[in-house]
C-alpha cells in the first residue's frame, strides 16, 4: 500500500461522513459562485459591441426629468455625431402585470438602426418598423417569455404617460447584451399624447471613439444655462452612474459571502476533526511505528485538502456548467441575462476551497502533534 | 417510555467541541435569515407607517407612483372645493397641491450619486403630515428658494445640513430645516413650497393632491366622488392605502433572503447530520444499554430527533441574538417604485424570530432524521459488544 492509497482509503473509509462533507462545501461554494456571479452581473454592466460609441443625454436634474425635443437638431449639428434619436421610458404593463416586467422605448426608427448596431434582425421587419407607425420590435428574450411572434397586437399601459397604446410587432431582435427591450416609433407615442415636444433621454452615436471627449463636452456646453441643462456621458458611465444609485449593494452582497465563507469553514472544520478525533488510537499506532509529525501532518492535510477540493470542483464547476450552458435568462425570468463565471470568479472558488482545506487540518494537526503515544493509544473514543 | 429531555440537553453540551460548530454552522444560517428578512419589514414597516387615515391621496388614473403622475391646475382647483373638505383655523380647505420632483444629487464622501425625491407642498401640506415634526432650524417660507430635508437624508447626501446649498434646475436651493419623519416614508424626502419647486423645475401641473377630511369615513366618500367625477381622469385612494401599495421594492429583498436560507440551511443540515451522525456513532454501546434496560425503539428515535432539534435550536437562538444588534439601524436603496433613495430601518420583528427558530428547528430535525434511525436500528446485542 503507498502512501498515497493509504490517504486515499482513509479518507473514504468513512463514505457517509466524506459524502456529506464534500456535499456541504459543494453547497456552500456553489452559492458562493452564485453570489460572485450575481455581484459581477449587478455591478459591472454588460457591454455592447456599440456601447464605446454611444452616448446618453439626460436631464441634469434627474434621469426622470424629461428633455424638450428641440434639443435634437442642436446636438445633431455637433461635428462627430453620426445619429440621435430619442429614447423614452414608457415604463408600459402588459395586460394584468402588476410592475413594468420588460423595458419600452420610444425612439427614431430612421436614426435607430445606426445607434444600436448590435441588435440582429430581418431588413424586412426592419422596413415593416420604420414605415408602420404602429409597429415594434422586441428582444429575444421577451418575446420567447410571451410567446411573441410577428405580427400579434400587443397592448401596454403606460405608467409614465396616460396613455394606452396598441402596437404591431414587426420583427424579433437578439444578439445585443440586453435582449429584452421594446422598441416603438416615438412619433406614435406623441401622437398619442398630444405632441408635447418632450423625450425621456436623447441616445447618441458619435462616429469614433476619439469623437467621445469632445461631443459630450459640446453637448454639455450647448444647454448651459438654459432651462434644461443636460448630462451627457458615454453608455458606460451612465450605466454605472444607476448601478451607484443602488447603494452599497457590493458591500451587502459581500457581507453575506463572508459569512457563508465563515460557516462554511466551521463546518468543514468541524468535520475534518471529527474524522481526526475519532482515529487518534491508529494515529498514536503510526507514531508508535515511526512516523513522524511531518508525516502525519501531511497525511491529515492531503485528506482534508482533497475532501475541499473534490467539493469545489462540484459545487465550483456544477455552478461553472450551470450558468455557462444553462439558460438563465429563461431561468430567472429575464431577471440575470448574462450570468458569466469569469476566470476570477473561478478562481477566487478555488482559493477558499483549498484556504478551508488547508484551514481544517491545522487544528486536528496540532492535537496529533500534541499527542503522546500513550495517551492515544489509550483513547477509547 | 420516552427518554427523559435532560438527557439529550446534557448530551448536546457533554461534546460540546462537536456541536458548538454546528451551533455556530446554525447560528450564522439563521442569521442571514433574519437580516435580510428584516430589512424587507423594516421596508414594508416605513411604507405602512405613513399617512394619515382621514387624507384621501389623489394621482392621476393609471400612474403607479407620484412622481410619474400629473394634476392639472384646474383639476385641482376642482377638488378644493369638494364638499366635506376639513378646513383649518382660518376657513380654509386643508387641500395640499405636491410637486414631485426626482432629483440627482451627490451622497456625502463622494460615494456617487443618487435620486432624492423633493416634495413641493402647499402651506396646508405641513398640517396635513403630522407625522413629521421639524428637530433643527425652521420650517421654509413660501415664494422662497429654500428646503428643509429629513434628517435620515442629510446623513447620506452631501450640503443636507442647516446653512447648506446645493444646485439643480440651475437654481441653487438653500436648507433651512432638518425634519424628523419617525420611520415614515417621508423620511426620505425634502420638502419646499410647491409653486417655488413648479418655477424651479418648470411645472405646469401638480403630481398628486392631498385632501384631509374630517374623519375617515368622509375620506372615503371624497376618495369614491373623485373617483366617479367625470371631468377627472384622476385616482383616488386613502392616503394609508398609497402606501401601503408601495412595497415592491422588499418583493426581491424577501426573495433573495429565502433563496440563501434555503441554500445555506441544506449546508446547515449536512452539518447536523455529521455532528449527529458522529453522536451516534460514539454512543452505540449507550444506546444498546438502553435497548437493554427497556427503551424502545421509538424512544430512541425521538429521543435522537429531540437533541438534534435542541443543538439546531440552540444555533437559532444564536443566531437571533447577533442579529438583534442590527435591529434599527437605517440603511438606505434604491426604491424601484419611487425610483429614488429610500431610507428605512432594519426591523426585527417577534414574527421574525419565531419564524427563524421554527426555522431552524426545521434544519435540526432534517438534519438528525437518519442518524436517529440509525441509532433505532442498531442491533442490541452487536451494539453492546462495540467498543
Amino acid at each position: 500500500m503507498t502512501i498515497g492509497t493509504f490517504i486515499l482509503k482513509n479518507a473514504l473509509r468513512n463514505k457517509r461522513r466524506a459524502t456529506l462533507s464534500i456535499l456541504s462545501v459543494a453547497v456552500s461554494l456553489f452559492l458562493l459562485t452564485t453570489l460572485l456571479v450575481a455581484l459581477r452581473e449587478l455591478t459591472v454592466p454588460p457591454e455592447g459591441e456599440g456601447a464605446a460609441l454611444r452616448v446618453i443625454v439626460r436631464s441634469k436634474v434627474s434621469i426622470a426629468n424629461s428633455l424638450p425635443a428641440r434639443q435634437r437638431p442642436i446636438i445633431e449639428r455637433i461635428p462627430g455625431v453620426e445619429a440621435v434619436s430619442p429614447f423614452s421610458w414608457f415604463g408600459g404593463q402588459f395586460k394584468d402585470e402588476e410592475a413594468t416586467t420588460f423595458g419600452q422605448f420610444a425612439v427614431d426608427p430612421r436614426t435607430f438602426k445606426k445607434i444600436f448596431v448590435e441588435g440582429k434582425i430581418s431588413p424586412e421587419a426592419y422596413q415593416l418598423f420604420e414605415t408602420d407607425r404602429q409597429a415594434c420590435i422586441v428582444g429575444r428574450i421577451t418575446a420567447d417569455k410571451y410567446k411573441f411572434k410577428p405580427g400579434d397586437r400587443i397592448s401596454l399601459a403606460s405608467t409614465i404617460y396616460p396613455v394606452t397604446l396598441e402596437f404591431k410587432i414587426a420583427g424579433i431582435y437578439s444578439g445585443s447584451v440586453d435582449d429584452r427591450n421594446l422598441f416603438f416609433n416615438d412619433k406614435y407615442l406623441n401622437e398619442s399624447i398630444g405632441d408635447p415636444g418632450e423625450v425621456g433621454t436623447w441616445w447618441i452615436k458619435v462616429r469614433s471613439a476619439d469623437d467621445m471627449p469632445h461631443v459630450i463636452s459640446a453637448i454639455n456646453h450647448a444647454f448651459e444655462n438654459t432651462a434644461d441643462e443636460v448630462r451627457a456621458e458615454s453608455e458606460r458611465a451612465f450605466q454605472l452612474s444607476f448601478i451607484s444609485m443602488m447603494g452599497n449593494i457590493k458591500l451587502f452582497i459581500g457581507s453575506i459571502c463572508t459569512v457563508v465563507v465563515f460557516t462554511l469553514i466551521l463546518v468543514a472544520a468541524s468535520t475534518m476533526s471529527m474524522a481526526i478525533r475519532e482515529r487518534f488510537r491508529e494515529l498514536a499506532v503510526l507514531k508508535a511505528l515511526g512516523f513522524r509529525r511531518r508525516e502525519l501532518f501531511t497525511f491529515i492535510l492531503a485528506e482534508s485538502f482533497g475532501l475541499a477540493m473534490f467539493g469545489a470542483l462540484l459545487g465550483v464547476g456544477g455552478a461553472y456548467c450551470l450558468y455557462t450552458f444553462g439558460n438563465i435568462a429563461h431561468m430567472t425570468n429575464g431577471i440575470f441575462i448574462t450570468s458569466e463565471v469569469t476566470p476570477k470568479i473561478l478562481g477566487a472558488g478555488f482559493l477558499v476551497a483549498s484556504s478551508l482545506g488547508i484551514i481544517s487540518a491545522i487544528a486536528p494537526a496540532i492535537a496529533v502533534a500534541r499527542m503522546s503515544v500513550v495517551n492515544g493509544l489509550k483513547t477509547l473514543d | 417510555m420516552a427518554l427523559p429531555i435532560t438527557y439529550n440537553v446534557r448530551n448536546v453540551f457533554i461534546r460540546w467541541r462537536a456541536t458548538l460548530a454546528t451551533i455556530l454552522g446554525v447560528a450564522l444560517v439563521v442569521a442571514v435569515y433574519v437580516l435580510i428578512q428584516s430589512m424587507a419589514a423594516g421596508l414594508e414597516k416605513s411604507s405602512q407607517n405613513t399617512g394619515d387615515p382621514r387624507n384621501v391621496m389623489i394621482v392621476r388614473k393609471g400612474s403607479t407612483a407620484e412622481s410619474s403622475s400629473q394634476v392639472k391646475r384646474e383639476q385641482f382647483k376642482l377638488i378644493e372645493y369638494l364638499p366635506g373638505i376639513a378646513l383649518d383655523a382660518k376657513g380654509r380647505p386643508l387641500v395640499s397641491g405636491d410637486v414631485v420632483v426626482l432629483i440627482t444629487l451627490p451622497r456625502r464622501a463622494n460615494a456617487g450619486e443618487a435620486n432624492v425625491m423633493l416634495r413641493g407642498i402647499s402651506p396646508a401640506g405641513i398640517a396635513l403630515r403630522p407625522q413629521v415634526e421639524l428637530v433643527e432650524g425652521r420650517w421654509f417660507t413660501p415664494g422662497k428658494r429654500e428646503i428643509v430635508v429629513s434628517r435620515r437624508l442629510a446623513a447620506r447626501f452631501a450640503n443636507f445640513e442647516v446653512g447648506g446649498r446645493f444646485k439643480t434646475g440651475g437654481k441653487e436651493l438653500n436648507v433651512v430645516g432638518i425634519t424628523d419623519g419617525h420611520n415614515t416614508a417621508f423620511d426620505s424626502e425634502i420638502w419646499m413650497d410647491a409653486d417655488e419647486a413648479r418655477s424651479v423645475f418648470d411645472r405646469e401641473n401638480y403630481s398628486s393632491v392631498l385632501v384631509r377630511s374630517a374623519s375617515p369615513e368622509a375620506a372615503k366618500a371624497i376618495a369614491d366622488r373623485v373617483e366617479s367625477d367625470k371631468r377627472l381622469p384622476l385616482r383616488a385612494m386613502l392616503e394609508t392605502e398609497y402606501y401601503a401599495s408601495q412595497t415592491m421594492t422588499a418583493v426581491p429583498i424577501r426573495i433573495l433572503g429565502k433563496f440563501l436560507a434555503f441554500a445555506m440551511s441544506i449546508g446547515a443540515v449536512f452539518a447536523a447530520m455529521n455532528t449527529m451522525y458522529a453522536s451516534v456513532g460514539s454512543r452505540t454501546r449507550e444506546i444498546g444499554t438502553l435497548r437493554v434496560l427497556g427503551y424502545r425503539r421509538r424512544a430512541i428515535l425521538v429521543s435522537f430527533l429531540i437533541e438534534g432539534a435542541f443543538l439546531a435550536f440552540l444555533g437559532g437562538a444564536l443566531g437571533c441574538l447577533i442579529s438583534l444588534p442590527m435591529h434599527g439601524y437605517a440603511i438606505g436603496t434604491f426604491n424601484m417604485q419611487s425610483f429614488s433613495e429610500t431610507v428605512f430601518q432594519f426591523r426585527i420583528t417577534p414574527l421574525l424570530v419565531v419564524k427563524g427558530l421554527v426555522f431552524s428547528v426545521i434544519v435540526g430535525l432534517v438534519g438528525s432524521l437518519l442518524p436517529a434511525m440509525r441509532a433505532a436500528r442498531l442491533p442490541v446485542i452487536s451494539a453492546l459488544k462495540s467498543v
